[in-house]
């Protein structure tokens, strides 16, 4: 719903350095909101849904815009990097499956090529792409203040629907996810009403298939509860067993049962309840 | 078949060049000295409400605004968006009951986004601050969704010209019964006949409420000068009728009102009649001498312009063992939304095209249309018969699958022809193509082929094919005034001027008449141009609806051109001193005398001194023929023409998240004869995409307070490049030229949209067993029933 497309008034605020940014952020706590591709708050500005009086513009600080890989370090992020930048890194593509494949069939080229990975989870949308696969990685955020820097778990990080964990003086630096072990794998899915869309349901899911039977499992499950959710009932039931029909089977309504999907315009819940639990056996034996 | 020379070839589009660079003009990128900015403000907030006040008192402290327009500042003139009055002689406009129940600024709102008041300022950020800034309060009334909820007792009444909230049905002077159809010769009613089939199908049918989603969102320019003169820019689809309705709305003589056509950015039906202009010269008039811009945002083209009819259809159909039609009988409960436009029109065709289409012994149609708090539906692209299509397709399916008939076979038997009243009750279908369709079509997808394979299929991913056809209309005669006058002038240098007001909605509809013009006259196309767009030098035509400009407007220029070279003869016969008879055209424009060629002369000699007819200095005669040749074409079309297509799609439906995939789809159509064939293929193609979304995706949302869920592309889903089919093909089937269409010419602008929609919904049940009586056939839906019915019945 809207009557404008006129952003409503707010100082804009252009930081040369994240030292910079977390000095606003400190001093304007609430009342400022941290813009990177803007694809997201700018919607929200113009139709009313998010005010805030001042923007805190990260565009112009130099050196966030990166992928990093080391074997122990594992991959970090940085700030604004767009998502097409992640499809197209190799390192992204062969390491981590679900978080590429997230990214890769994440909304419209349009928005890709101007939308951060990283804004996509501080965005704290329960039908975030990049946050569901993210999850399942077991992937971190890097949030930083006057006092220091802090890496919060995702497991941690979304507090309700559009609410993250980061404090008011807190900037999201980057984005860490734990280097790649051998046998691990990864796999995403999601159901659109069309290709350019949100999701109605997304999953991703890791599995430590280094032994003989599943190490361990995460299985996030996004756009069924106010935030991506794991699954941890499920993933109970694949440690230590060896993956079969019988158990996909199981799991699939182990996860109709823990999620708490909602009638929308976009689906329903019964729908989604029913899918989330075919995605979930299909991301499973896409790993296998 | 004849060789033309222009006509059938593939040439570029005219505005191809200035549409792909971007740098073609439309209203939202003219600019003018001293332009203000309008800004409609509208009712968001409430569905359903009365107008108790409105409070300017901050807006007008907005830097920038120049005046605050209300509701009494304007013409209280209530008056109809639609054209109606100008299409059918006045008596049958009040037999079907059209009426003016509209406000150019509304005291009650009668669904979210009605226009309330108006804003009018120095810059377009001002004028949309300060409409935020307005105050309004309503008083809240009850809100009408439903049919059921618009028909009680107690409800609120829409106006108290339609009592009951009823807005429309078949008038009984027009249609026995309130039904419209036709009874056996022996008088035995559709029910009657019902009690001898052998087999009656029936169900109920949601049709939804699409909207056409044109490019570019309605704007305008307005300015009322200091002669007195109001003038329109705006990319209307009609603008004489606009003309028309502008004048009387606002008392002024048609000397005095002008339109400029601006080119169309896309328009289905939602530029039909008016919808923006009334508020952008309103405005204008409230600051004389001033050009005003109104540009609507997509969210308020969503919510304030008119969308597709949606409702309830309930038809049932009676067969013999065989397979012989028997009789169809249906009922369509129609949502109207807040206003009358259009109120009679779609579910009139919904009716028309399902009466055109198969040789049923008897059919009645009836159909209640109710007022309720939605957009009011107008025109879009097949105006009525995607509803028909819905239906009667999938109930035929039904029907021959249970009386073990094939579909393909079942078509082409009974579908009407050649000699058969088309959608009009004794306007008998000239020229039929269909069978050469349905073999084209069906061959292309390779039918048989994959109908076998597909039938042994198991898992969870399951195929299946389906066959839909169509008949649609070129213009609407005789039910609707299909007039259109041309001049041709030719100009010294032996060119041609064309001056026609038809609009190009993108449909190559302006190609393709110069195409017509060049050829009739036998010269290249760039010796003819069609100068449209402004209605101080264009004669009437009625606009581009019905899916007329080829039909109508290609036998007006023809006529013309045939005039214009006549005159060209008749003059060189009496230079050459011969009888016209005697002489025939030759190559470049010469003209020679068929029994002594010694005797010949040029037609650019003759356009030459047409003007500069001076006398000769040595003898003092009068050089040339003086008198510039201007003439006519006018055309009172006495037919409408149906095309025919037939279209197969291939779908691929996952029964475990209910998800359809089209794989791939023909829409083999019978055109007649392509004028601009590159235009029919992208008709075909286009109309495709918005027949996949009725069929598979689109539709507008209400909340329980009639409030639009989805009035943006975040969440009303059309399908995108990436989503339409990779293998699809267009075929265009000239083997029944048209003995009335230009050249053989039939339309193919609206029939398009319906390909899709009878062919992907009989391809999911082929591949499920199960039918889905609710579009958009949504992934929900057909999990859904595949649940109720306990699995796919393969």
């Amino acid at each position: 719903m809207s009557n404008s497309r006129i952003l409503p008034e707010f100082e804009l605020l252009v930081p040369q350095s994240v030292s910079e940014a977390v000095d606003m952020a400190a001093q304007y706590g609430d009342k400022a909101a941290v813009l990177a591709g803007g694809t997201d708050l700018l919607i929200m500005l113009q139709k009313g849904s998010a005010t805030s009086e001042y923007v805190i513009a990260m565009g112009e600080i130099e050196g966030l815009d990166y992928i990093k890989y080391g074997k122990a370090d594992g991959l970090r992020i940085g700030a604004l990097t767009t998502i097409t930048r992640m499809v197209d890194n190799n390192t992204v593509k062969k390491n981590y499956p679900a978080l590429w494949q997230a990214c890769k069939q994440h909304s419209a080229p349009q928005i890709r090529n101007i939308a951060t990975t990283l804004g996509n989870v501080m965005r704290a949308s329960p039908s975030g792409d990049c946050s569901c696969a993210l999850l399942a990685l077991g992937a971190a955020v890097m949030l930083e203040s006057k006092n220091g820097r802090r890496e919060v778990p995702m497991d941690d990080f979304f507090i309700n629907y559009g609410k993250t964990a980061r404090k008011v003086d807190e900037i999201a630096v980057e984005i860490v996810i734990p280097p790649v072990q051998n046998g691990v794998v990864s796999s995403f899915m999601r159901m659109t009403r069309t290709n350019f869309d949100l999701s109605k349901v997304n999953v991703a899911v890791q599995l430590d298939l280094s032994g003989k039977t599943c190490n361990e499992a995460r299985i996030a499950v996004g756009a069924v509860a106010p935030t991506t959710i794991r699954i941890k009932k499920a993933e109970a039931l694949l440690k230590g067993v060896k993956i079969n029909d019988a158990l996909l089977e199981k799991i699939a309504s182990v996860v109709s049962k823990e999620i708490k999907p909602i009638d929308d315009v976009r689906s329903t819940a019964e729908y989604r309840r029913d899918v989330s639990a075919v995605l979930v056996r299909r991301a499973i034996k896409a790993c296998l | 078949m004849a060789e033309y020379s222009v006509v059938g070839h593939r040439i570029p589009k005219l505005d191809a060049r200035e549409k792909v660079t971007g740098r073609g003009m439309y209203a939202g990128d003219l600019r003018m000295e001293g332009l203000l900015y309008g800004k409609i403000v509208r009712c968001w907030e409430y569905a359903h409400a009365k107008v108790k006040k409105i409070d300017f008192s901050d807006a007008r402290k907005v830097p920038g605004v120049v005046k605050c327009v209300g509701s009494k500042d304007v013409t209280q003139r209530p008056y109809n968006t639609t054209i109606m009055k100008l299409l059918v002689p006045e008596v049958f406009a009040d037999v079907f009951g059209e009426i003016a129940d509209l406000n150019i600024f509304n005291p009650v709102v009668k669904h979210q986004g009605d226009a309330v008041c108006g804003i009018i300022a120095k810059t377009e950020e001002a004028a949309e601050r300060a409409a935020e800034k307005v105050k309004v309060t309503y008083e809240p009334l009850p809100i009408v969704m439903t049919a059921a909820e618009a028909k009680r007792k107690d409800a609120p009444q829409f106006t108290p010209l339609k009592p009951g909230n009823l807005a429309a049905d078949f008038p009984e002077a027009f249609f026995p019964g309130g039904a419209y159809g036709h009874n056996t010769p022996d008088g035995k009613t559709p029910a009657q006949h019902m009690k001898e089939a052998d087999l009656v199908v029936e169900d109920t049918f949601y049709c939804p409420r699409q909207k056409q989603v044109q490019m570019e969102n309605h704007t305008y320019i307005a300015k009322y000068d200091d002669r007195g003169r109001l003038t329109c820019w705006t990319s209307t689809q009609m603008p004489k009728p606009v003309q028309n309705l502008i004048a009387e709305l606002f008392e002024l003589p048609l000397t005095r009102v002008r339109i400029i056509q601006a080119p169309i950015g896309g328009a289905f039906g939602c530029r039909l009649g008016m919808i923006g202009e009334p508020h952008a010269c309103a405005l204008a008039m409230a600051v004389p001498g001033r050009p005003v811009k109104v540009e609507f945002l997509r969210e308020e083209d969503w919510v304030a312009s008119e969308s597709r009819a949606s409702g309830h259809i309930r038809v049932r159909a009676g067969f013999k063992k065989d397979g012989t039609p028997v009789a169809i009988d249906a009922d369509y409960e129609v949502l109207k939304g807040g206003y009358y436009t259009h109120g009679s029109g779609p579910p009139f065709c919904t009716a028309a095209f399902m009466y055109g289409m198969y040789k049923w012994q008897a059919m009645a149609m009836r159909a209640n249309i109710w007022f309720n708090n939605m957009v009011p539906y107008g025109a879009y692209q097949g105006y009525g018969n995607p509803e028909n299509t819905f239906a009667v397709e999938q109930l035929v399916d039904r029907a021959c699958n249970q009386l073990g008939l094939d579909p393909v076979e079942w078509r082409r038997k009974w579908h009407k022809g050649i000699g058969d009243d088309t959608w009009l009750k004794g306007v008998k279908f000239a020229s039929c193509g269909l069978d050469d369709c349905i073999d084209k079509a069906t061959k292309a997808i390779q039918w048989d082929k994959k109908k076998k394979e597909y039938a042994k299929m198991k898992g969870t991913k399951l195929r299946g094919l389906g066959l839909g056809v169509m008949q649609h209309t070129s213009g609407a005669w005789p039910m609707l005034l299909e007039y259109t006058n041309t001049i041709m002038r030719l100009n010294e240098d032996c060119t041609v001027e064309i001056m026609n007001s038809c609009s190009d909605l993108g449909t190559g509809g302006h190609t393709a008449v110069t195409q017509m013009a060049a050829e009739a006259l036998g010269w290249p196309m760039d010796d003819v141009h069609l100068k449209c767009c402004d209605s101080d030098c264009n004669g009437f035509d009625i606009g581009a609806h019905a899916s007329r400009t080829i039909y109508c407007v290609g036998r007006a220029v023809t006529q013309a051109a045939t005039r214009l070279k006549q005159e060209l003869i008749n003059r060189a016969a009496k230079n050459l001193q011969v009888q016209p008879e005697d002489l025939a055209w030759g190559e470049d424009k010469e003209i020679y005398c068929t029994w002594d060629p010694a005797k010949h002369m040029n037609a650019r000699r003759i356009a030459k001194e047409s003007i500069y007819s001076f006398d000769d200095p040595a003898t003092g005669k009068t050089i040339g023929i003086p008198g510039q040749i201007v003439v006519t074409g006018d055309d009172f079309v006495k037919h409408c023409s149906p095309p025919f297509s037939a279209s197969c799609a291939e779908v691929e439906v996952d029964i475990e998240t209910g998800e359809v995939k089209v794989l791939s789809f023909v829409n083999a159509h019978d055109i007649g004869k392509a004028i601009h064939p590159p235009s029919v293929e992208g008709q075909l193609e286009g109309g495709s995409q918005k027949g996949f979304g009725y069929v598979l995706t689109e539709d507008i949302y209400y909340d329980k307070n009639g409030l639009c869920l989805n009035n943006d592309f975040t969440d009303y889903k059309m399908l995108g490049p990436s989503d339409m089919p990779v293998d699809m093909k267009a075929i265009l089937v000239e083997s029944a030229p048209d003995p009335l269409g230009p050249f053989g010419a039939k339309s193919c602008g609206e029939s398009a949209l319906m390909g899709p929609i009878g062919s992907v919904a009989n391809a999911i049940y082929d591949a499920i067993g199960i039918q889905i009586n609710e579009a958009p056939i949504t992934p929900e839906r057909v999990l859904a029933a595949i649940r109720k019915n306990g699995g796919v019945k393969k």
